[in-house]
């Protein structure tokens, strides 16, 4: 919301400085975000008079005038369709600098020369309006500073009120925070009414049909109104606020609510259609045209003000197109009502629309200051307007919203705030706020009905605590609560593999959590989606019920990105709905992706990433976390390749899923390159992760290593033979392992050769060759016979 | 001219070669022409037999002082002169050979850098739900259901009667719940959360966000800045101002906002803190008796704070990051910069 400065230095004497006052509404709860002065764009800016209107030879759109401003004559170019002689107009000198940053120059336009600007209001930061040159007063006097003239040298204060400070939606709202702040009270505008003989409620009659949604409506009728154009102050107020000057009744209606906050319509009697107002919910499907032209279809949820046969205002929200006021409006009807926050909530989102109005009625408004309200605005009517105010008001209030009544206990306020305030301090915050305050040990507090948001004693200590200031609460200084926490499990879990994977060279990414179900669809067919019911996108339709989408999507981007060598890992949930017994599922799980080359430098070449890779970091962390051994199950999923794709089960469960993408959903990433990757169930593998073991004693006796090389057939599955081997060799064998595998030249067709290193060791004696000789024997003889293996020993 | 005088002339003749230099010949001639078996030092010692015993003794000991001086100087010269003219083929400036090392992302470590403070406190990790109940996300932490403040919150909802928690408040809620007979409770809550939005460089789907709150007998506003003051100055840096604004949550009373000094202005005013001289990094307040009520603390007994911080603001603010697509974007020049 934006305020005059000087609106509110009016209202409570305050001789604070604009910034002041900013700082000490925010530091109070009111934040401001804007502080900006009215004549930002007004110096060098004089009224001048149009003394001459020339055409431009060859230029339809623009005209050489002549323009007295004072001391001079100038010769200025114009392009706004409304400049006529005789007319008062704002000049922009040359070296003013007007809205946009733009500085006026002395300028040749069309071979003219132009000594200036006359002006739109937007280019001098009243308003938006750029139909055309601002045309002032004819009492102007030429040669004035603008900013003299208008009388405005102020300052816009824009808020960003909280959604429960409704009160504070209006310059006597703000003003009483800066009441209570400076110790004040709040200077009202006294309203001086002259009420005809005529009685209004002889002329209209008012019936709420739904207390519920409107508890209360009251109106006035006003006769013999002269609508025109609003006088300058009043003009003034509105701009500040942001609001565009309409007409002298629209403005009024808008002037009154910036002022008290209650909002208010007028209603051109003649087109009313009756003599009287009715307030109903709308029928389903009803059909009405608001005031900005637009034929909306209404719900039951919307309150509609009726002339007891149709609608005639979207109540709270906005008028009728057909009893809006016009030129020709001599008779108003003036509503002042108060709504439920929750009924124009509704409404309001039904329409889609949100209005000054809505606004303020949605966040509450005072339902006891409504006869201010009416009386203030009909004072106006007949001060500014020459209208007559009929007698009295008709108000239809059937169950009076009383003021809420709350102790405070000024120690309990005190155990909340952590200070020794006295209970005086608090009771003089409290009536600064116009709160009613009695009681000493305990206050009993009145709270007046502007404050719909406060209803009990902690919404007083929040008031308490606000107006003293937090910066004027000490600071702990000593730690409070438990004196040790103990650390959470998961989490240590998780940044230790973190550290874990980017030690060996793989970088961490995110992904959102959000997914695209037809591509989830595709990679897990059948598998549940938690679906979203309204997306921002069909890209962004589900939550995943896998990592890998999240990992090739940003495999995607790196690629395209010519970022080709990846190694990622993200730590995540897949979502589930509940299905099958399980409730709602969130499952921790870690996806790890390789593609491209193998890292590089100048003396290790780069070779293209293989499954091997990916099984290399699996291995590492099975190796860290003392996991069981794994078993490579072939699987069919439908995103990976039938050769490469695999279950790790590890104590015969489930930990996760490893292969090779297939090139088609690589493509459909745009990925032209093998992409590997896995997804580990990470519950699964914190369960099976075992802590460091037992000691074992270091060796004394030598170790006797032997080297086999075997050619068995490409079919063969090393893992299987080693594990025969193993299996013979039995305690003997300390180690064996892989050293080469090689197939190709010297080397039979469809036949591979494996090298085998083992080493023998007994932790009891030296071994001697007939028993190492022995071993290996019975393990050639094992690999000649099961596996048709063709060795060499070395 | 005395034996001494000319060994002190030995002396300075000979630093002054040395120092001078420029070859390791030119050293090997003079360590030669100083110390070498006619060596002008040498010749001295040769000729201590013509003197008393008492001379003998003062001006031996003197010229081997010099000797050790020489060969000392020669020494230094030497390894001087060979680092400089080394004709190793051996390159130590090539670079290493060893593996990439991996980087954690910049919300993790962000979020890991703001956790590790609050656990120093005392404060312990909890974790909860991304796909949460209407219950948790808004009535339990005193949001009714037609609240203006559910505005601010711009939701998702999931088939099946859910939502994606817009913050990470709900883990308080259930974890009030869940430790109700176990008071104190001192919980920091990072995670994930989830806004209706249209993705652009200040918005996005997803954020981050770290809630914490401490529930116990005696817990005050002034509990509450001190603990935010640590926070603040351990994260942004010592001696940065803060500023608590009354401010407005369903969940907590009072509530406040609060902005540290812009440190890179220091509260002067520059691009960073749009001339405000202030960055709004944290809400925070008294948790609302409603709140704990509903979790089944007795509130008149326990009082309690809460507060939020998010994760990609102050790791934007911290590294002058100017787009929030990036952190999800996951673009690896952008991530290992962070390394």
């Amino acid at each position: 919301m934006r305020i005059s400065y000087l609106w509110l230095k009016e209202l409570t004497g305050l001789e604070w400085s604009a910034e002041e006052m900013a700082e000490r509404l925010t530091l109070c709860g009111i934040a401001n975000e804007e502080v900006t002065s009215t004549a930002k764009y007004l110096d060098k800016v004089v009224v001048g008079e149009v003394l001459e209107v020339h055409p431009v030879e060859g230029a339809s759109r623009i005209r050489r005038t002549i323009v007295d401003v004072g001391r001079e004559k100038l010769q200025v170019i114009c392009g706004a369709p409304n400049v006529a002689v005789g007319q008062k107009v704002p000049v922009a000198q040359v070296g003013a600098k007007v809205a946009g940053e733009v500085e006026i120059k002395a300028a040749k336009i069309r071979g003219v020369d132009s000594a200036g600007m006359i002006c739109a209001e937007d280019e001098l930061g009243i308003s938006s309006d750029h139909a055309g040159i601002m045309v002032l007063d004819p009492s102007a006097p030429v040669g004035a500073a603008l900013k003299d003239h208008l009388e405005y040298d102020d300052y816009i204060l824009g808020f960003e009120l909280t959604p429960n400070r409704g009160d504070a939606w209006s310059a006597i709202g703000i003003a009483r925070d800066l009441a209570a702040l400076g110790g004040v009270t709040v200077k009202r505008p006294e309203i001086k009414l002259r009420e005809s003989l005529e009685k209004t409620s002889i002329v209209i009659k008012v019936t709420s049909d739904d207390l519920i949604g409107c508890p209360r409506y009251a109106g006035r009728v006003i006769r013999n109104i002269k609508v025109g154009p609003s006088p300058w102050w009043i003009k003034k107020k509105l701009l500040t606020a942001g609001i565009r000057p309409i007409s002298n009744v629209v403005d009024i209606t808008n002037l009154v609510m910036l002022e008290c906050g209650n909002p208010l319509h007028a209603f051109d009697l003649e087109q009313f259609g009756s003599n009287e107002v009715v307030v109903r919910r709308a029928i389903q499907g009803e059909k009405f045209t608001t005031l900005d032209g637009l034929e909306r279809t209404l719900t039951s949820q919307v309150l509609m003000i009726t002339n007891g046969k149709h609608g005639v205002a979207v109540a709270g929200i906005m008028g009728g197109l057909h009893s809006e006021v016009t030129e020709k409006t001599t008779t108003l009807l003036l509503e002042a009502a108060y709504f439920s926050p929750i009924v124009i909530r509704r409404g309001r989102k039904e329409l889609g629309m949100v209005t000054e109005s809505s606004a303020r009625f949605e966040r509450g408004v005072d339902p006891n200051n409504i006869q201010y309200a009416i009386d203030r605005a009909a004072a106006l009517f007949q001060d500014i307007c020459g209208g007559e105010v009929l007698g009295g008001t008709v108000d239809c209030y059937p169950q009076k919203i009383e003021s809420k009544q709350i102790a405070l206990r000024p120690d309990r306020c005190r155990a909340i705030m952590g200070t020794d305030l006295p209970a005086a301090r608090m009771k003089a915050i409290l009536e600064g706020l116009e709160f009613q305050v009695t009681g000493e040990a305990t206050l009993a507090v009145t709270v007046p009905t502007f404050r719909s948001d406060i209803s009990t004693e902690i919404d007083l200590i929040e008031e308490v605590a606000r107006i003293h200031g937090w910066g004027n609460i000490a600071d702990a200084v000593e730690n409070v609560g438990p004196l040790y926490s103990p650390a959470n499990a998961e989490d240590i879990y998780e940044n230790e593999l973190r550290r874990i994977l980017n030690g060996i060279g793989f970088d961490e990414v995110l992904g959102h959590g959000l997914a695209d179900g037809r591509l989830a669809e595709m990679m897990n067919p059948g598998l549940p989606q938690v679906k979203i019911s309204n997306p921002v996108s069909d890209d962004l339709s589900i939550m995943r019920n896998s990592l890998l989408p999240s990992a090739l999507g940003i495999a995607s981007h790196n690629v395209s990105h010519r970022i080709t060598d990846l190694r990622l890992f993200e730590l995540g949930r897949a979502y589930f709905p509940p299905c099958s017994g399980r409730d709602w599922t969130e499952e921790e799980r870690l996806s790890l992706l390789v593609t491209g080359n193998s890292p590089a430098n100048w003396r290790d070449k780069a070779r293209p990433v293989d499954f091997y890779d990916l099984k290399a970091a699996v291995e590492t962390l099975a190796l860290h976390y003392h996991l069981p051994t794994f078993e490579y199950v072939p699987t069919s999923v439908a995103y990976l390749e039938r050769e490469i794709s695999f279950t790790i089960h590890a104590d015969g469960q489930p930990l996760g899923i490893v292969g090779k993408l297939t090139d088609q959903l690589a493509k459909k990433f745009d990925i032209r390159q093998d992409v590997y990757a896995a997804e580990l169930y990470l519950p699964v593998m914190m369960r099976l992760s075992r802590a460091l073991g037992k000691f074992s004693p270091l060796p004394i006796y030598p170790a006797a290593p032997r080297d086999l090389a075997i050619v068995i057939d490409q079919s063969i599955k090393v893992g299987e033979m080693l594990d025969r081997i193993k299996n013979v060799a039995g305690p003997l064998a300390e180690s064996i392992t892989v050293f080469d595998v090689y197939a190709g030249k010297q080397i039979e067709q469809g036949k591979k050769s494996i090298g085998v290193a083992i080493v023998y060791r007994s932790p009891e004696r030296s071994l001697s060759s007939d028993e190492i000789d022995a071993a290996q024997q019975a393990i050639m003889k094992t690999l000649r016979d099961e596996f048709r293996a063709d060795i060499r020993e070395k | 001219m005395s034996i001494l005088d000319e060994v002190s002339h030995i002396e300075q003749d000979a630093i002054k070669r040395i120092s001078e230099a420029d070859s390791l010949d030119l050293l090997r001639e003079l360590q030669v022409q100083f110390l070498g078996r006619k060596g002008s030092l040498t010749a001295v010692l040769k000729s201590l037999g013509g003197l008393s015993p008492n001379e003998r003794k003062a001006v031996g000991a003197r010229a081997n002082q010099v000797r050790e001086l020489i060969e000392q100087k020669i020494e230094e010269a030497t390894s001087r002169l060979s680092s400089a003219k080394s004709s190793s083929s051996f390159d130590p400036t090539l670079p290493g050979t060893g593996q990439y090392l991996g980087v954690t992302h910049i919300v993790t470590q962000t979020m890991n850098d703001i956790c590790g403070i609050f656990e120093r406190m005392g404060f312990q990790i909890a974790r909860g739900p991304h796909v949460e109940t209407e219950h948790y996300n808004f009535e339990a932490l005193n949001f009714a259901p037609d609240h203006p403040a559910r505005d601010e919150h711009d939701t998702f909802f999931v088939e099946g009667g859910r939502l994606l928690r817009t913050h990470t408040t709900p883990v308080q809620a259930r974890e009030m719940e869940k430790r109700k007979n176990d008071l104190p409770i001192k919980l920091i809550m990072p995670g994930r959360t989830f806004r209706h939005e249209d993705i652009s460089t200040r918005a996005h789907v997803s954020f981050h966000q770290v809630d914490g709150f401490l529930v116990d007998e005696g817990i005050t506003i002034a509990d509450l800045k001190g603990c935010l003051n640590a926070f603040t100055h351990a994260y942004f840096g010592e001696g940065l101002k803060l500023r608590f604004r009354p401010s407005y949550f369903p969940f907590t009373e009072p509530s406040a906002e609060v902005d540290v000094a812009c440190y890179l202005c220091r509260g002067k005013g520059c691009q960073l803190c749009k001339q405000s001289g202030w960055l709004e990094i944290l809400g925070c307040g008294m948790i609302h008796p409603n709140v704990l009520e509903m979790a089944g603390i007795d509130s008149e007994k326990y009082t309690g704070y809460a507060f939020g911080v998010g994760v990609e603001r102050p790791a934007m603010l911290k590294h002058g990051i100017n787009d929030i697509r990036l952190f999800f974007n996951n673009n690896l020049r952008f991530l290992r910069q962070f390394n």
